[in-house]
């Protein structure tokens, strides 16, 4: 019988699943064989069963330049990406260390800046980040935690390490895609899940529910909790009506919260006015509350941060949260392991070079066709430059944007970032891929067991961005001991 | 229980319940014309007349043929009040609260608006508009079934019935009013042989035929199809059981003082309905004057429950 897997290439890059068209790695072993003893039309029907349930389930993200159609079904590729549970538990060590680390940094930029003060990080780049929020200074949030939810961006490069590419600490999106994703796999391969060791992933829910009751501003009776959506129009609104069914809590927006002279905040129920303990907030800083941030926010609500300030509500991510989602800030995290737990980091960097940094940026424009170069503070995949894929007109425009700004522009060397067999067009072809774990941290700390596995579906590309076409893939975490 | 959450959970019952009338609506006059000879007045142009859009329909359509009628009943998502449209609304409704009700239930509302978006072309042919017609029936029918055996009856659940009962009150006050429409004075000889086909089609579009003959075991008459659907409290369609349910729901609500006295005048109203002693034209009158009367209770309910972002 012919094998699927012939002709499959990988020597693109690691491939996450095959060591070559002849061989899996031993972690894949059961799904490979798997799928080499189903006929093509199986794997083009299951495909089709998982779009179908993908439709009936309304599983959607919105695409703000798609005019008319606000609601584009999720791109989900069946074949999932599967990780040893024995690397999982080091990685999983690793996330902790370095949200702890990230929390302790946010700490003290709003209070001390020894990190600062002692010369750790040049006091110039947290007083040029428009993410540092001077209204934030002397806040003592609970545990001292400011990130409490975070998504941690992973990419394995050809030599088989995994690198933090950047960690999202305002509002990472992606955690109800990656439940769902199981949801579907679960439809499509029920045999499959039956015979492998995968850890279950379906516990995140009450985990964020625990963190959110943790944080609240008392803990005498129901602590009433809310997930704060800027609408329908926002393209994670799926995942905030999601999340608020799942933790059991009320979806609101902005319009339904009101601040009252107390300086607490209530909701406008059918009862009348309800005070609420906790928001998991799912917009940005700039417009939480038109007092004090963006006048013109519509969607936050007004006196928010002096209902915050006055501890009487606590707010999921704390504002000012994204001060260490800098993409210069990101440079300095292993040195923040250091200084802040005396560790060292578990996890590695991705080698980053500052263009506020004379020597890095000479380097930089000398190599800009060879180099990743990103913007400080977006997110999303946009204003970003892929050296190698870019054309000779596009890397000189990027150089006067950077010297334009250099502040704001960090620069990598192009990873070969990892693949996985992924079905394009009823064949199996290897497609570069990132991992999205997430993070909660209250009273304790949690990893979700693997997390959103992205996968760039266009063929050489590297941008796996659901809003620049990539897709999805279910994450397995499987547990080889045993067997 | 936020207020707009009450605000948009009753409007998806009203929605859906408004999807499924005009699908019973539409399905039941196919039969009926099927059953009447060629050349009575009877056609499709009361369809329109049943809920005042015969304004509407001429803008777009010249003439008023089964094929037309259909396709803007149905189908125009331009027309506000075409079973697509309503569903659309519907769907909108249950996306924006989806927290409040068991996963099934948005997933039957939006498989079942797939269904009928891809769908649209089909209903212009007769036997495609069969099955249409009837999956959007059995949905609407699941999402019922579901609600009731998944859902808690709290709140939420209360609201759901407030919307489902004003709307279905509403639509059988309608039906009535064409039915005493077809058989006012204009009426022919002919159309008269027909009058208990036509009276057998109204309690079928209630589905209430099965009903009203263990209930009144006799033939089935005009005075007393009215009288049944209008006043008998334990027909689910009927306006007097509609009234009681919206009754029943609002007593269990949060600061409902204001309503109370509003639904005691309304169950009055309908009680004294008596349709032996009423001329058509009358009846017409009283007819007007439900629906009306169910237009202020909905005010009512916005006024007393539904978020008013205008105030502070």
């Amino acid at each position: 019988m012919k094998s699927i897997w012939k002709n499959y290439k990988t020597d693109i890059a690691y491939d996450e699943l095959m060591y070559s068209e002849f061989q899996s790695r031993s972690v894949s072993h059961s799904l490979c064989q798997y799928l080499n003893s189903l006929k093509k039309e199986d794997i083009d029907k299951r495909k089709i069963a998982a779009e179908l349930a993908i439709m009936e389930m309304g599983i959607s993200f919105t695409v703000y330049s798609d005019e008319g159609n606000i609601d584009r079904a999720w791109p989900f590729d069946i074949i999932p990406r599967i990780i040893d549970a024995r690397e999982w538990r080091i990685i999983e060590k690793g996330l902790k260390q370095r949200l702890t680390a990230l929390n302790c940094f946010i700490s003290d930029v709003y209070s001390e800046q020894a990190f600062i003060k002692e010369g750790k990080m040049p006091g110039e780049i947290i007083n040029s980040s428009k993410n540092f929020r001077k209204e934030c200074i002397g806040m003592k949030p609970s545990y001292n935690v400011w990130a409490n939810i975070c998504g941690t961006d992973l990419v394995r490069d050809k030599d088989g390490m995994m690198y933090v590419l950047e960690d999202n600490l305002r509002v990472p999106s992606g955690v109800s895609y990656m439940m769902e994703n199981r949801v579907i796999t679960k439809r499509v391969f029920p045999e499959l899940l039956q015979d492998i060791d995968i850890l279950p992933i379906d516990d995140y829910p009450t985990h964020l529910h625990d963190m959110l009751s943790s944080i609240a501003p008392h803990q005498n009776g129901q602590v009433i909790c809310v997930v704060l959506t800027p609408g329908i129009y926002n393209s994670a609104y799926f995942e905030h009506a999601y999340l608020a069914q799942q933790i059991g809590a009320q979806l609101v927006e902005g319009k339904d919260l009101v601040v009252n002279e107390d300086d607490c905040v209530y909701m406008r129920t059918i009862e009348g006015l309800e005070k609420i303990d906790v928001i998991y907030r799912r917009i940005d800083d700039d417009f939480l509350d038109p007092e004090v941030f963006r006048k013109d926010s519509t969607l936050g609500v007004r006196g928010l941060m002096r209902a915050w300030k006055a501890g009487n509500v606590a707010l999921a991510n704390a504002p000012g949260a994204g001060v260490a989602d800098d993409k210069v800030v990101y440079a300095y995290v292993p040195e923040m392991i250091r200084y802040y737990l005396h560790e060292e980091p578990i996890l590695p960097n991705v080698p980053t070079y500052l263009c506020s940094n004379k020597d890095d940026l000479d380097y930089v424009m000398e190599h800009l066709a060879e180099l990743v170069v990103k913007p400080a503070n977006e997110s999303g995949g946009y204003g970003m430059l892929v050296g190698p894929h870019a054309t000779a007109k596009e890397v000189e425009n990027f150089r006067l944007i950077i010297q334009k700004d250099p502040r704001n522009y960090i620069a990598q060397p192009t990873l070969a970032i990892s693949t996985a067999p992924t079905l394009c067009k009823g064949k199996l072809e290897p497609r570069h891929i990132d991992l999205r774990p997430f993070i909660l941290q209250g009273e304790n700390t949690f990893v979700t067991a693997g997390g959103l596995t992205r996968v760039a579906l266009r063929k050489g590309s590297l941008v796996v961005n659901s809003s620049q076409g990539g897709g999805s893939k279910d994450t397995w975490i499987i547990n080889m001991e045993g067997s | 229980m936020l207020s707009r959450s009450a605000e948009r959970l009753y409007w998806l019952a009203r929605y859906l319940e408004r999807t499924e009338n005009i699908a019973r609506l539409v399905s039941v006059h196919m039969n009926l014309l099927m059953d009447l000879p060629k050349g009575v007045e009877m056609g499709w142009r009361q369809m329109i007349l049943i809920n005042a859009s015969e304004k509407e329909f001429y803008e777009k359509n010249n003439v008023a043929n089964e094929r037309n009628i259909t396709r803007f009943l149905l189908a125009d998502d331009s027309y506000p009040g075409s079973l697509f449209s309503s569903l659309s609304a519907a769907r909108e409704n249950i996306r924006t609260s989806r927290e409040l009700l068991p996963d099934e239930a948005w997933e039957q509302v939006n498989e079942m608006f797939l269904f009928a978006k891809s769908n649209l072309e089909t209903v212009a042919n007769r036997r495609h508009r069969v099955i249409f017609l009837n999956e959007i029936l059995k949905g609407c029918q699941r999402f019922t079934g579901l609600l009731s055996g998944y859902m808690s009856h709290n709140h939420p659940y209360r609201f759901i019935l407030l919307g489902r009962n004003i709307e279905r009150a509403d639509m059988t006050s309608r039906i009535l009013d064409l039915a005493s429409l077809l058989l006012s004075e204009s009426r022919s000889d002919e159309l008269r042989q027909y009058e208990t086909i036509l009276w057998m089609n109204i309690l079928k579009s209630l589905n209430a035929l099965l009903m009203y003959r263990q209930q009144m075991r006799s033939r089935v008459k005009g005075d007393d199809v009215l009288n049944f659907l209008l006043l008998d409290t334990n027909l689910p369609r009927s306006v007097g059981c509609c009234i009681a349910e919206i009754s029943n729901s609002i007593s269990k609500l949060p600061n409902n003082d204001d309503l109370t006295l509003k639904l005691i005048e309304l169950q009055t109203f309908v009680q004294s309905i008596d349709t032996r002693q009423t001329t058509q034209k009358q009846l017409r009158t009283i007819l007007d004057g439900l629906q009306n009367k169910l237009g202020e209770l909905h005010g009512q309910i916005a006024d007393n429950w539904f978020l008013r972002t205008a105030v502070e």
